[in-house]
Order: C-alpha cells, then sequence, then structure tokens
C-alpha cells in the first residue's frame, strides 16, 4: 500500500482552510469590537517636550493627580521616569468617565492597572491618553511594565477608586489620596 | 546507528507505507485538539474578560 499523496493534499488543504477559518473568526471578533462597542487600542498623538516637562505646561508638579475641569470632566495626569510614578498614588470617582494623561522625561515606560483593560506604554515626548469608567472600588494596582532599568520592579503605583459619594474635590477641583 | 540486529523483521516496506498513510488522520487529530483548545480559550478570555472590562480608547 503506497502512500497516497493526493490524500495527503487534500487534508492538508482542509487544515489551512479550518486555520484560515480560525484567523478569520479572531479578526472579525476585534474588527466587531472596534465598530461596535468602539473597544480600540488607546490612541493619541500629541507631542510634549520631554525636556521642560517639569518648568512648564500641563505636568508640572502642582497639576499633577486628579482633577476635575469646570466641566465636570475628570482628568489624571501622571508622570513616569526611573522608578516611580508621580503621583504614585491617584484618587478617581467610580462610574465615571476618567481620562488618564501620562508622560515621561526620560525612558520608555508602559504601564497597566490590574483588574481593567488600561494598558498603554509612555514614550518621551509623546502624552499618552486613555480613557475609563471604574465599575467598582477599591485601591488597584499600576505597575511599570516596560523595563527602564535597575529599579523597574520597584515602579509602581496605586489607583483608587472610591464612590462619587466620597469623591470630594477641593476649591481647585483637586482630589489627592492624602489627606488634608 | 542503525543495527539490522535491531530491526524488527515485521516492519516490512508495505506495512511501513501503510502506517505512514494513516499518520495524517492521527496528527490531524492532535492538531485540531491542541487549536480547539487554544481558540476556545482565547474565546473565553476575550468574551468573559476583555469585553466585560469595557472600552479604553
Amino acid at each position: 500500500m503506497a502512500i497516497d499523496p493526493l490524500s495527503n493534499a487534500r487534508s492538508e488543504r482542509r487544515w489551512a482552510f479550518a486555520m484560515v477559518g480560525a484567523a478569520m473568526m479572531m479578526l472579525f471578533a476585534i474588527v466587531w469590537a472596534s465598530l461596535s462597542p468602539h473597544m480600540n487600542p488607546p490612541s493619541n498623538i500629541e507631542n510634549v517636550d520631554p525636556n521642560t516637562l517639569h518648568i512648564a505646561g500641563e505636568f508640572t508638579e502642582d497639576n499633577l493627580g486628579t482633577q476635575v475641569d469646570a466641566k465636570g470632566r475628570v482628568t489624571t495626569r501622571i508622570v513616569t521616569s526611573q522608578f516611580s510614578f508621580a503621583p504614585e498614588c491617584v484618587v478617581v470617582p467610580q462610574d465615571m468617565q476618567v481620562t488618564f494623561r501620562f508622560v515621561s522625561p526620560d525612558v520608555i515606560h508602559g504601564l497597566l492597572v490590574v483588574g481593567t483593560n488600561i494598558n498603554t506604554m509612555v514614550v518621551p515626548g509623546y502624552v499618552s491618553q486613555v480613557h475609563t469608567m471604574f465599575d467598582k472600588p477599591g485601591d488597584m494596582l499600576m505597575p511599570c511594565h516596560e523595563f527602564c532599568g535597575l529599579g523597574h520592579s520597584q515602579m509602581v503605583a496605586h489607583v483608587r477608586v472610591v464612590p462619587i459619594a466620597d469623591f470630594k474635590p477641593d476649591e481647585n477641583g483637586r482630589v489627592a489620596c492624602a489627606e488634608h | 546507528m542503525n543495527n539490522p540486529a535491531d530491526t524488527d523483521p515485521d516492519i516490512t516496506d508495505p506495512t511501513l507505507a501503510a502506517h505512514l498513510d494513516e499518520a495524517p488522520s492521527g496528527a490531524f487529530a492532535l492538531a485540531g485538539i491542541a487549536v480547539a483548545l487554544l481558540l476556545v480559550a482565547w474565546a473565553i478570555i476575550y468574551l468573559f474578560v476583555f469585553l466585560p472590562r469595557g472600552p479604553v480608547g
């Protein structure tokens, strides 16, 4: 009994169809998610000068952390640098749209918030922006996930999600983890 | 190296060819199960972990 090359070719063709079908299924799911519930990777092309972050503009020290603007929008600004986040703890409200804005003055960092879809790189020269809504309160870890140097493993921050009733901005619209 | 004394006398060219001809069905079954498990795992994570966490873009 000889090996039937035609039979093998048919089998391999069927396998190829199955694999293309599997890939198409995943592609369809990703395209559907991006078009219907608008689940896209964070995308924001916005330049910033990493040399002057700390001197002027949006990311000076007194402007970091969570702030509620006049229209009620919640924005959290964080500077990621070797080997810490500034600030290392931010407060955000539950069940409200929150915008995170990250910059780096030194090297490429990355971050994620455990248990959420927040996951982005922070590249010097660009502002990384993520919009999200937290549906339950709690303290969540936000570690750096891009190796940034010898202290990388110590680089971690916290996102403290509080119920709206406990989210109380001061007269400047600012909310911080530390008690005043 | 191959030693003729180690060769099973029952393995002749025709029987070897017959076994080789059967090989793809077993290989496809194994690969099919492995890939199916992978796809199911992907679908579970996608549907029950990724999607419920909501958009971040």
